[in-house]
């Protein structure tokens, strides 16, 4: 079990946000001198006061990427130039400290530079979107309401030899909550259906949360077919029953925030030549039941929950199989500030991919098929339609020629055209990058607002609201916003920043010491993930929407299997639902157990996690990497010390405590609870110490006894809005909330809190914001 | 992604150790710098059996006439090679149609199922991978054999269903490959990427004047990634050039708009034979399976003058004579199917070796039944034309009621491929047929 530093820092990245104007600055004793003025004595003459470099001695800016440890040795070393006696070993320290946090890191410099919109291309997960939205925007409209469950037919006999529909009228037409049916040896319809032969087709739409891989699992002992997003070509082909196998798995990548087309066919009875005439006997008696599973990515197996599914039939999505090189993420968010080959020839692939996409169902996207002679026109229509969708606002005469009709004009054929116009736009910077050469404009105001919120493009309406100048005041971009908000794409998006922002998706396995976590399962985990999810989804999206709650509420979901681990009464088998747990110890994410076994050991907890979890992510403190890898001590050779024991004694250096005096006492309020977040109240013997602490940014010493009181303290706190205002608006619009006014980051935090502190609002206050920016003015007309 | 590579690169690592001493036995490695010769084998299959009185040979040997149904391959003769005798001996579920594709290149049993033919217990898969497959796995797994499709699976207006009857070759137990019957579906995975390639080319000229045109109107600061973007695409422009350079092979121009119905048969099996042909020439496969129809297939070949359905037809006793007529002319169509692919290789010189693409390629036809009218699987039909697997051409061969495994256990044997077994094992006793 070793712990490196370095696992902490995949734990959290360093985040630029507000933390940043508040780096930790280690308690310097009032009578030494400090790093600030050892710079200013000794260095400023020659590398300048804010080391920007002087000209006559040391022209280059004070700049680079040494970690601390390596300057601080590198000026002992060799500075002041000629003279290093002149500083002491300590006086490097200090000096190299401030140097680093001041102007000489990367995150410095980045704090440094004046803040502006850059021009970005689309992110990974926008690129994504944005192409399947603007294939979808060819079909009909999806429909997610509040009906769960898929429709289902029972009917005779599923259309000939596998010809979908052409049962007749079914016996009976219900909505099913989920699909997991045990008939034994009978009709599901008695007196309407023969028991030894009948099929039954289910149909709807499944929502596929996150994204990424998800495998489809149908048991059954009889003929089925499974039909997910393309309703064509079946994932599982299993209508020619075949030995004896009875589970049958295949897997499909699918993008999260969206919903899927679903069909499942099951019949019972054979297929092919029917005999039934010759036959004399009876058919025997043959039991049939059908379930249907599947396995979300990192998740463990389950039936499909009534909460993923919908009777509607939504249309297909196209899913981009392409991969892209994942985004740089150094700031704590995606952005695409920068491209590489890598990204280049990953943008060729997805437009070649994507045009082949359009080729395969041009008649059904353009209503008209390349073969079609007459046609030219329609596919030309369709090309222009196309290509301002793409570019997310309408081309003028100079543009359709030369983006639609010169490709029709040098292509050898209509069909060759139509992949030329899909490339070209693809391929433009126009579509690839965000807003370039805006002019601020409707179209752009619409543009910034789905990006935001879906990190796709507009849709119809908006795009109409752009045409009529409707999105020029507040109140316009406002309205739209909250029309946008509803979109299960604003709640796709809103899940991943909150899974970043828990850091959820940085712990990938949880799994824990078998001989003391016995119960601890794969099985346990991932229902532990559901909980989170359903947790968060109750707070965020329940009408107060109040991000206290999120650090508040004594309420969590826990189901059967889950009751049995955390001592909740709960019957065996029983679904989800929200259940009070330890009263007066709970306090909402704080104490959730997937975070509280996240950040732990496998065998103990860990309060250093913990309270670099909550320095950085709820208080948004700015934390270095520690100067070098630390194996935490080992218990074994402790018997007698307690977690808090142990952590104290290995972080009490003076270096250590430059951080670790924030980090402990905020981790230590967190050890009523185990390595899988179960409440316990001694530890080895002794009673659990959970008293802790936090020095304020404005210098007050608060005190906790338990989480409850760190609990309080945070949903009360400035810093802990301050941080979430400002880390949800760099999740959703991917630029520094400095560019927009050095008061933006401050009137949001204020807004939030003017808004009962609503997540729901402060999302459409941020999207707003965005799109209404006016970036630098460029002396040009429309590109 | 990432898992995908890994079992790459753990095959290829598997691969070098099982290939190395095939290789170095390889006689022909001896002499420096001359590659083996490529060996490939094509599979096709007409349904509902043959008319014994008009296929076979009436003699054994080298000396022998051809009759009426194979009267096509007379310019083919001393490469030809007919196997009477050969009988597919498995039973189990399923009725013989089933059965007969099924188990054909399989050898091995169908699983029961929930599919009931027209006669015998209902059936599903078959439970084990064909011999084209066995074939492709062992040419794949080593580098010097590998080519980029391993195997090819044409199919000529195979019905839309996947069921016992359409499907000839597996991939393995319950995997049954279905075969692409569609020319424009199996161009595009031929050559789609080539196509894009020259589309993508094609737009650079204008892309590069559009980026010069967002340029103009963005900041100082944002130009910087748009020169960056500019340089990409100059890249990509010269990497397609290099590319192209680089690409030997032309891609084949194919008639555009040829609908998917029977009386385009003829006009699809050309087009299927062209791509088929190509698809050799420039090393994509060395296996290649071209299946016309399905097991009871109903083509009604009415450019023969032949009205009702193929099946229909074969159900006819040998005393109706008309019909037994029709049913020659139509094997005697699938054999000029078979002539004509095998002289379109034999046009073609092998690239990089000697002699033509025919010369290393054996095309064997067979039929899911000996007799459409009695619905036996004795004496399949098995005819071979060609070389390359060091089978003795130009011969009529009779044999005693030889199980078919031991005909594809010679398949294997004549790539190199040294199994004692294939399918059921009980069929596989004294190993391979010799055909030398």
């Amino acid at each position: 079990m070793t712990f490196h530093y370095s696992s902490i820092r995949r734990l959290a990245p360093w985040l630029l946000s507000l933390g940043m104007a508040a780096l930790l600055a280690a308690p310097v004793a009032a009578a030494e001198e400090t790093g600030e003025q050892i710079f200013k004595t000794l260095c400023a003459k020659c590398h300048g006061d804010k080391g920007q470099g002087v000209e006559e001695h040391h022209p280059d800016p004070l700049v680079g990427e040494r970690p601390l440890d390596e300057l601080a040795a590198l000026i002992d070393k060799t500075m002041p130039e000629g003279e290093p006696e002149k500083v002491s070993p300590e006086q490097a320290q200090k000096v190299a400290t401030y140097i680093y946090d001041a102007f000489y890191s990367p995150l410095a410099q980045a704090r440094n530079q004046p803040a502006r919109i850059e021009l970005s291309r689309l992110t990974v997960r926008q690129y994504q979107n944005t192409v399947a939205d603007l294939i979808g925007s060819f079909r009909s409209p999806g429909k997610w309401d509040l009906e769960r469950g898929l429709e289902a037919e029972y009917s005779d006999r599923v259309g000939r030899r596998g010809r979908r529909g052409g049962g007749g009228s079914p016996a009976l037409k219900r909505v099913d909550p989920q699909v997991k049916f045990d008939f034994g040896e009978e009709s599901p319809v008695e007196g309407k259906l023969e028991a030894h032969r009948f099929a039954i087709k289910w149909q709807g739409s499944v929502l596929a949360p996150d994204t990424g891989e998800y495998e489809f699992i149908v048991r059954t002992e009889h003929a089925t077919r499974l039909f997910v997003n393309d309703t064509e070509q079946p994932l599982i082909d299993r209508l020619v029953k075949s030995g004896s196998d009875t589970e049958f798995r295949a897997s499909i990548y699918l993008i999260g925030g969206r919903a899927y087309p679903l069909v499942l066919e099951f019949s019972k009875g054979k297929t092919g030549v029917d005999d039934s005439a010759k036959q004399k006997a009876p058919p025997p008696k043959v039991k049939a039941s059908i379930a249907l599973l599947w396995k979300q990515p990192g998740r463990a197996e389950e039936v499909i929950p009534q909460r993923n599914l919908s009777p509607h039939t939504n249309p297909e999505q196209f899913v981009l199989t392409t991969k892209f090189p994942p985004d740089d993420r150094s700031l704590g968010y995606e952005r695409g500030s920068a491209i590489s080959k890598e990204w280049d020839s990953a943008a060729t692939d997805a437009a070649i991919e994507t045009a082949a996409y359009v080729a395969t169902n041009l008649r059904e996207l353009a209503g008209v098929s390349a073969d079609d002679d007459s046609a030219a026109q329609q596919l030309k229509d369709f090309g222009v339609r196309f290509v301002e969708r793409a570019f997310r606002r309408p081309l003028t005469g100079e543009q359709k020629a030369f983006f639609v009709e010169r490709q029709f004009e040098d292509a050898p054929d209509p069909a060759g055209a139509i992949k030329r116009v899909v490339l070209l736009a693809l391929k433009s910077p126009r579509f690839l990058f965000r807003e370039p050469g805006a002019g601020g404009d409707g179209y752009d105001a619409a543009a910034r607002l789905s990006f935001s919120l879906w990190d796709s493009l507009p849709d119809e309406p908006l795009l109409k609201a752009a045409a009529q100048n409707e999105l020029r005041t507040r109140e316009e971009v406002a309205a739209q916003a909250e029309r946008m908000i509803a979109d299960l794409r604003t709640r796709g998006k809103v899940r991943e920043f909150l899974i970043q922002w828990l850091k959820v998706d940085r712990v990938l396995d949880l799994s824990k010491d078998k001989e003391l976590y016995a119960e601890f399962s794969p099985q346990v985990i991932s229902d532990l993930r559901t909980s989170l999810d359903l947790l968060l989804d109750d707070v965020v999206w329940s009408a107060a929407s109040d991000f206290r709650q999120l650090l508040l509420t004594d309420g969590i979901f826990l189901n059967g299997e889950l009751a049995k681990v955390y001592r909740a009464e709960l019957p065996d088998g029983a679904p989800f639902e929200k259940v009070r747990l330890d009263p007066e110890h709970r306090a909402g994410i704080l104490t959730h157990p997937y975070l509280l076994a996240g950040f732990a050991y496998t065998s103990a907890s860990s309060p250093i996690h913990r309270g670099v979890f909550v320095s950085r992510s709820l208080l948004g403190r700015s934390l270095r990497p520690p100067p070098e890898a630390f194996t935490p001590l080992a218990p074994e050779l402790h018997p007698d010390l307690t977690t808090r024991e142990r952590v104290a004694l290995q972080t009490n250096s003076k270096n250590c405590q430059s951080c670790h005096a924030m980090i402990n006492p905020l981790g230590f309020t967190l050890e009523n609870f185990d390595a899988i977040g179960r409440f316990r109240t001694e530890e080895k013997g002794k009673p659990i110490d959970a008293k802790g602490g936090y020095l304020t940014r404005t210098g007050e010493r608060v005190k906790f006894s338990g989480v409850r009181d760190l609990a309080e303290f945070l949903a009360a706190s400035d810093e802990t809005h301050s941080a979430f205002a400002g880390q949800l608006f760099h999740y959703l619009v991917k630029q520094p909330v400095r560019a927009y006014g050095p008061t933006k980051h401050a009137e949001l935090k204020q807004s939030f809190a003017q808004n009962e502190f609503s997540v729901r609002k402060l999302i459409a206050e941020i999207a707003v914001t965005a799109a209404l920016a006016q970036p630098e003015k460029i002396a040009h007309t429309s590109p | 992604m990432l898992d995908r590579t890994r079992r790459e690169f753990l095959r290829d690592l598997g691969i070098s150790a099982a290939a190395l001493p095939f290789v170095l036995n390889l006689p022909s490695l001896a002499r420096a710098g001359e590659q083996p010769a490529k060996k490939r084998l094509v599979v096709m299959f007409s349904p509902n059996g043959i008319v014994p009185k008009t296929f076979w040979p009436d003699e054994e040997g080298a000396e022998f006439t051809l009759k009426e149904s194979l009267q096509p391959l007379a310019p083919l003769k001393d490469k030809t090679l007919i196997l009477h005798g050969v009988c597919d001996r498995i039973r189990g579920d399923g009725d013989a149609h089933m059965r007969g594709i099924g188990c054909l290149l399989t050898g091995t049993e169908l699983f029961p199922g929930n599919v009931q033919g027209g006669s015998d217990t209902p059936a599903g898969w078959a439970s084990g991978l064909s011999i084209d497959q066995e074939i492709k796995n062992f040419l794949q797994a080593s580098s010097e054999t590998r080519t980029r499709f391993g195997s090819l699976e044409f199919g000529v207006l195979v019905p839309d269903r996947a069921d016992t009857w359409t499907r000839m070759v597996y991939a393995g137990p319950n995997k049954p490959v279905a075969p692409i019957d569609d020319p424009y579906q199996m161009f595009t995975k031929l050559y789609g990427r080539q196509k894009d390639q020259a589309s993508l080319k094609s737009i650079l000229d204008d892309l590069q004047e559009d980026l010069q045109k967002v340029k103009s109107v963005v900041s100082a600061a944002d130009r910087r990634l748009l020169d960056e973007h500019t340089t990409l695409v100059r890249e990509l422009e010269q990497e397609l050039k290099a590319d192209r350079a680089s690409v030997g092979h032309a891609v084949p121009e194919i008639e555009p708009g040829v609908k998917e119905d029977n009386d385009n048969i003829p006009k699809i099996t050309k087009l299927q034979i062209e791509l088929l042909v190509n698809s050799f020439q420039a090393d994509f496969a060395r296996l290649a399976t071209l299946q016309f129809t399905n097991s009871v297939g109903g083509a009604r070949m009415r450019w023969l003058g032949v009205e009702k359905g193929h099946h229909e037809l074969s159900h006819e006793p040998d005393s109706n004579e008309e019909v037994q007529a029709q049913l020659t002319k139509i094997n005697r169509w699938y054999c000029e199917q078979m002539a004509y692919l095998a002289q379109r290789l034999a046009a073609i010189p092998e690239p990089g070796g000697s002699g033509s693409l025919l010369d290393n390629t054996t095309i064997m036809w067979t039929n899911e039944l000996g007799k459409g009218n009695s619905h036996t699987l004795d004496n399949i039909p098995f005819v071979l034309v060609g070389g390359g697997l060091g089978f003795q051409m130009g011969r009529s061969r009779k044999f005693r009621r030889q199980p078919h495994n031991r005909l594809l256990l010679a398949l294997a044997h004549g790539f190199g491929h040294h199994l004692e077994k294939f399918g059921n094992p009980n069929y596989c006793e004294s190993g391979p047929l010799n055909l030398s």
